[in-house]
């Protein structure tokens, strides 16, 4: 048989060479610190800088709605509306909060009164948290006031509404749950192409692959013989992660670990049939390796669905998601992972998978031969 | 001088000859920032709503219209059962869903509170951070207004509160992509900054053709010099048509560009001589590209290019302080946005020269051990 001595040559190459191996076992736990600890949008603890205008137990009172939690802390105190420029522009404060004269006095006086907030928005989904709390706050004092108000009048009378929150699938909120998941559909797509494109273009600079064309094996073997090992390597990269996620970060594994396995394995075929692609329209390992940045590394991160919503994209954007299979995998093992759902709501993207990673493979094949004939 | 001009002739002659490099680092430059800019956002919106209006009556319709009116959600898909809610956020048809009870409008004509549940079902907790958010701001406005139209019956004025009167400022509209744009072009400066000079620069090494440039009267730096050369000059002119879809996508140049440019002149030479650095501890190609991923990732996402800085844990904000990416990220944001000069960005433009001499310095030393 010729597939396992290709495949034999394969694996010695890529355990001779220890960075490609340090690459395949440390650089997707890399990733999942990296994003389990530094992405999350979370906000807290928003420098804020005060201008009290009013300096009466009321406005004091009032900024300490604002410290006394735990989104804001008080860095600056400002002596004139003027510095609120100067601490914004230093990246000083990330809000301002300015409190007129008379704020006690207009309140009380029932006529309503105003604050001031000035908000950085140069990163905008900070900005509109930033400002959400800090609406929240203000509601909850004049609410509190109003409150007063009624009781001095008398009048017994709650809020009419109340909400009760119930959270679904992350009741944590906590990003980590949400990043591991994802980061099986962007580690499955970021690396085992680019490394199975490497491995043929490799051959094709040093010449080494005209003696394969000259040589009995058949294209599909040849092929088979480049995607199986960094197959294993994506495979084992998954199961690394998988266990991190588990036991470091602690995320619950809800759905079928079977299911997750089984699909992840169509997904790496998938990409990997990409890395084939790829390496049928390059020469160079340099172009190789940025051709694949753009078409593998960089959708599957950006247009996956794994940082950035799908669902905030313009319609066409949409569309052009699924000319990436990140987003197919993404759902898959969010779903599993953290609604624990099964085949009945998962067979569509299976489906796709499926088309998918068979059209690339056919494509990739008949350029293949194409060349060799 | 002659010397530097012919290896730099030669450079970029072999340069020229592979177009499909050239269409990748323009690609990341232009389409690549186009593409992003417009699809990506943290902004939640559209968030579609499965209802289980229990009662069917106006008050209890007025409140759901409250929240389709509103541009954070999509139409409300209405229910006939509790239980369907879980079909539909299971299969990821809905982000929401609202319970109405039966009895909705009876318990708040008698001046008690009625419960209304939210069920929040994405599995984003920035989504949901911010459904949850919105939903309570509709909620209390509903309240209030009702509040103030039964105290009005009574025969009361309701009396007014603290109105926040928020501005934004640097970006008043809340423009992502404004944020995207820059972000863009920083990621695309570190990318091609970093991965083609160590790939160009090892294939030499690799291929033993580094000895021969060795053993040339020209000097190492001058081979330094006529490697980079090429690179710094497509990045540098890739940077106008960037630029010009900034402009295009209304992003605010308020700041100087000669000294943006500056900044990326700076910045990619820090970025190539990473890329150099890393070239030298490696023995062919693929290690090279490997290694410069296991910098290039961290740099990428600790910088504040993707998720402000702020958000990260303390220990990873000290992290981020030595990356040169961040800087450039903050001057950027800074001329573009701000409209700051120099008197408030020279630390970052100095941590950024100092950062860039230091790797440049390293790299020729490490050179030196092959010449």
């Amino acid at each position: 048989m010729i597939l396992p001595a290709l495949i034999k040559k394969e694996v010695r190459e890529i355990a001779r060479d220890p960075v490609t191996l340090a690459t395949g076992a440390f650089l997707p736990l890399i990733m999942l610190f990296l994003f389990g600890y530094a992405i999350s949008l979370d906000v807290k603890d928003v420098s804020l800088a005060v201008y009290d205008g009013d300096r009466t137990q009321e406005s004091v009172r009032f900024i300490e709605a604002f410290t006394s939690g735990r989104y804001f802390t008080l860095r600056y105190y400002l002596d004139s509306p003027q510095e609120a420029d100067d601490v914004l522009l230093r990246d000083g404060a990330e809000m301002v909060l300015a409190i007129p004269p008379n704020f006690a006095r207009d309140l009380r006086a029932m006529q309503g009164t105003s604050v001031q907030l000035l908000i950085d928005g140069t990163f905008t989904a900070t900005a509109l948290v930033i400002s959400d709390y800090a609406s929240t706050i203000i509601s909850a004092y004049s609410a509190e006031f109003l409150g007063r108000f009624l009781r001095e009048k008398g009048i017994a009378m709650e809020a009419p509404v109340k909400v009760l929150p119930r959270i679904w699938y992350n009741p944590a909120l906590s990003s980590v749950n949400y990043i591991v998941p994802g980061l099986f559909a962007v580690l499955l797509m970021a690396l085992p192409p680019m490394l199975t494109a490497l491995a043929i273009v490799r051959e094709k600079e040093r010449g080494t692959i005209e003696q394969i064309y000259v040589s009995p094996v058949r294209p599909a073997v040849f092929i088979f013989g480049k995607i199986i090992p960094y197959g294993i390597i994506a495979f084992v990269d998954m199961l690394i992660i998988l266990t991190a996620g588990t036991v470091w970060f602690r995320v619950p594994f809800k759905g079928g670990l079977v299911i997750l396995v089984a699909t992840s394995v169509l997904y790496v075929f998938a990409t990997v049939a990409i890395g084939l692609l790829v390496s049928t329209l390059v020469r160079t390992q340099v172009a190789a390796v940025l051709l694949s940045l753009v078409v593998t590394l960089m959708p599957s991160f950006l247009f996956s669905g794994f940082l950035f919503p799908i669902g905030s994209m313009p319609y066409v954007m949409q569309l052009y998601t699924y000319i990436f299979p990140a987003r197919y995998f993404t759902q898959i093992s969010r779903g599993v992972y953290l609604k624990g759902i099964g085949m009945e709501y998962l067979w569509g993207n299976i489906l796709l998978l499926l088309v998918y990673g068979g059209v690339m493979f056919v494509l990739a094949s008949l350029r293949f031969k194409k060349k060799v004939a | 001088m002659e010397r530097l001009s012919a290896a730099v002739k030669k450079e970029f002659q072999q340069f020229r000859r592979d177009r499909l490099l050239i269409a990748l680092i323009l690609w990341t430059y232009t389409i690549e920032v186009v593409l992003c800019t417009i699809a990506l956002s943290f902004d939640v919106t559209d968030l579609r709503i499965a209802v289980y209006d229990g009662e069917g009556s106006q008050a209890s319709r007025r409140l759901v219209e409250r929240f389709t009116a509103s541009e954070y959600f999509s139409k409300a898909l209405y229910i006939h059962g509790p239980g369907e809610i879980d079909r539909l956020l299971d299969g990821g048809q809905a982000d929401m869903g609202i319970i109405i009870p039966p009895d909705f409008s009876k318990i708040m004509e008698q001046g008690r509170q009625a419960d209304v549940q939210f069920i929040f079902g994405n599995t984003n907790p920035n989504t949901v951070n911010a459904a949850m958010g919105y939903s309570r701001h509709i909620i209390t406005r509903f309240s209030y207004d009702t509040v103030a139209e039964r105290l009005a019956r009574l025969g009361y004025k309701l009396p007014q509160g603290i109105e926040p009167r928020i501005r934004v400022w640097f970006n008043p509209g809340l423009e992502f992509r404004y944020f995207m744009v820059i972000s863009m072009i920083v990621l695309a400066g570190i990318i091609v900054g970093m991965i083609h000079p160590a790939a160009t620069l090892v294939r030499e090494l690799e291929t033993g053709t580094v000895e021969q440039l060795m053993v040339t009267p020209l000097k190492r730096h001058e081979i330094i010099i006529a490697k980079l050369l090429p690179t710094i000059t497509i990045a540098m002119l890739a940077l106008f048509p960037s630029l010009a879809i900034a402009k295009i996508f209304g992003v605010p140049i308020k700041g100087s560009i000669p000294l943006f440019f500056l900044a990326s002149a700076i910045f990619l030479l820090t970025s190539m001589g990473i890329g150099a650095f890393i070239a030298t501890f490696a023995r062919n190609l693929q290690q090279a590209l490997l290694i410069s991923f296991f910098i290039l990732f961290p740099l990428m996402f600790l910088s504040g290019t993707i998720v402000p800085v702020e958000s990260m844990p303390a220990a990873l904000q000290y992290v981020s302080y030595a990356s040169p990416v961040r800087y450039y990220m903050e001057i950027s944001l800074g001329i573009f946005l701000k409209g700051v000069g120099l008197n408030i960005l020279w630390p970052k433009f100095l941590f950024l020269l100092i950062f860039g001499a230091l790797i440049l310095l390293l790299s020729l030393r490490r050179l030196k051990l092959y010449g």
